[in-house]
C-alpha cells in the first residue's frame, strides 16, 4: 500500500475521538469514590474523625490532597507529546522541597526515642499496604485515560498518574489513620506514596508507549 | 476556494468536524514534511524503510490526532508526533538519530517521486489483520471505494464499516509496533 493510498483509507475513518483529560473527567471521579467506599467499607473511619479534621492533624489530609492537585495539573497536560509542563513541574518541586524541609526540622528537633516509639506500631505495616491497594483503580482510571493519550514520555506520565493515585488513596486513607506525628506521615505515607509513583513510572514506560 | 490556501490548523479542526476531504488534503499536505525530515535523518536505511517510517507517522498522526488542542497551533504538535515516533524508528532499526527540538523549520519537504512508493511493511501488517478488515483497509484505501460501497460489497451497514476500519487502524499500528520491537 502505497503513501497515497494510506492516506485515503485514513482520512475516511472519522471515529470520534476523546482526548485523555475527557477520559479522565469520565473515569477519574467514579474510580476515587470507589476508593472511598473501599475504605467506608472495609477500614472504617477514625473514631475522632470530626476532631481530627479540625486540629493540625488535617494535614495527613491536606498534604496527599496537594500532591494530587498538582498531579493532575500535570496529568491534563502530559497527554500531549508538546507539551512543556515547566509552572507544573516547577511547582510540584516546590512542594517536594518544601516537604523535605519539613521532613529534615522534624528529624533535626525530635528526640531518637520519640521517633521509634511513634514508628513502633503495627499500623504502619497496615499504612504501607492499604495506601497502595486504595490507589489501584485510581491508577487503573488514569491509565486507562491516558491510553488516548501521547506523553512524549510514557515513564513520566506514569509516574504523574502514580501520584495522583497515590495522592487521592493517601487522603482517603487519613480518614481511617488513627496516628498523626509527622515522623509517622512521612515514613508511612511518604513511602507508600513513593512506591505507588514508581510503580507508575515502570508501569507507564511499558503501558502507554505509542 | 481551494484547500490549499487554508491553514493546516483550519484543515484539522474540519477534519475533527467529519471533514474527510479536508483531512486528506491536510494528510497530504503533511507526508511531503514528514518524509523529508526521516530521509533527512535516515539517508542510510534507503528510500523503502523510510517510507515505512513516514507511513508510520501517518497511522500515528492519525490515531493520536485527539491530543492537538484545537486552539493551538499545529506544527508544535505535528513535530512532536513526528520527532517520537522517527526516534522510536530508528532506535527499532538499530540507528540512533538526533532530532532538534525545535520545530519544522529548517526541513525541506520531500514530494513523492512520480512512481508512488509502496511500503513494505504496511502491506505485510494488513495481511496480519482478518481478511474483513484487510478488505476494507485495501478497499477504501487501494480502489479508492467509499464506506459506502465497501459496505454494500461486503454486506455490511456503514457503522460497521467505520468501526471496522476505526479499529483495524488501532490493530495495524499494534502490529507495527510488535514488528519493530
Amino acid at each position: 500500500m502505497n503513501t497515497d493510498e494510506l492516506i485515503a483509507a485514513l482520512s475516511a475513518d472519522g471515529a470520534p475521538r476523546i482526548t485523555p483529560e475527557g477520559r479522565m473527567w469520565r473515569a477519574l471521579p467514579g474510580a476515587s469514590l470507589l476508593a472511598l467506599g473501599a475504605l467506608l467499607l472495609f477500614w472504617h473511619t477514625r473514631p475522632d474523625l470530626a476532631q481530627a479534621l479540625g486540629s493540625f492533624a488535617v494535614y495527613k489530609t491536606a498534604v496527599p490532597l496537594v500532591l494530587a492537585a498538582l498531579a493532575l495539573g500535570l496529568a491534563r497536560g502530559i497527554g500531549h507529546p508538546e507539551a512543556r509542563l515547566r509552572v507544573g513541574t516547577g511547582l510540584l518541586g516546590l512542594v517536594l522541597a518544601g516537604l523535605a524541609l519539613a521532613l529534615g526540622w522534624t528529624l533535626a528537633t525530635q528526640s531518637a526515642g520519640q521517633m521509634i516509639a511513634d514508628l513502633s506500631t503495627p499500623d504502619l505495616v497496615n499504612c504501607l499496604i492499604s495506601v497502595p491497594a486504595l490507589s489501584v483503580p485510581v491508577l487503573a482510571a488514569g491509565f486507562w485515560a491516558m491510553r488516548s493519550g501521547a506523553p512524549a514520555n510514557p515513564a513520566a506520565a506514569g509516574a504523574v498518574l502514580g501520584l495522583l493515585a497515590a495522592g487521592i488513596a493517601a487522603a482517603i486513607y487519613s480518614l481511617h489513620c488513627p496516628h498523626d506525628p509527622v515522623i509517622y506521615f512521612f515514613t508511612g505515607y511518604g513511602i507508600a506514596i513513593g512506591a505507588v509513583t514508581l510503580a507508575g513510572a515502570a508501569l507507564g514506560a511499558r503501558f502507554l508507549r505509542w | 476556494m481551494t484547500n490549499r490556501e487554508q491553514s493546516w490548523e483550519s484543515l484539522m479542526r474540519a477534519a475533527n468536524r467529519g471533514d474527510q476531504r479536508a483531512y486528506a488534503s491536510l494528510l497530504g499536505a503533511i507526508a511531503p514534511v514528514v518524509r523529508g525530515i526521516v530521509r533527512a535523518r535516515g539517508a542510510a536505511l534507503g528510500f523503502e524503510q523510510c517510507e515505512d517510517i513516514v507511513q508510520d507517522v501517518l497511522l500515528t498522526i492519525h490515531l493520536k490526532r485527539q491530543t492537538w488542542r484545537e486552539d493551538q497551533p499545529l506544527r508544535p504538535w505535528l513535530y512532536a508526533v513526528t520527532r517520537h515516533k522517527v526516534i522510536d524508528a530508528f532506535r527499532a532499526r538499530g540507528n540512533r538519530v538526533d532530532l532538534p527540538v525545535e520545530d519544522f523549520a529548517e526541513v525541506l519537504p520531500a514530494p513523492t517521486a512520480d512512481d508512488p512508493l509502496e511500503a513494505r511493511d504496511m502491506e505485510r501488517v494488513i495481511g496480519q489483520l482478518d481478511p474483513r478488515a484487510a478488505a476494507i483497509v485495501r478497499a477504501i484505501g487501494i480502489d479508492g471505494d467509499s464506506v459506502a460501497q465497501t459496505g454494500d460489497r461486503l454486506g455490511m451497514t456503514e457503522g460497521a464499516v467505520r468501526v471496522a476500519l476505526h479499529r483495524a487502524f488501532k490493530r495495524l499500528a499494534q502490529l507495527r509496533e510488535r514488528m519493530i520491537e
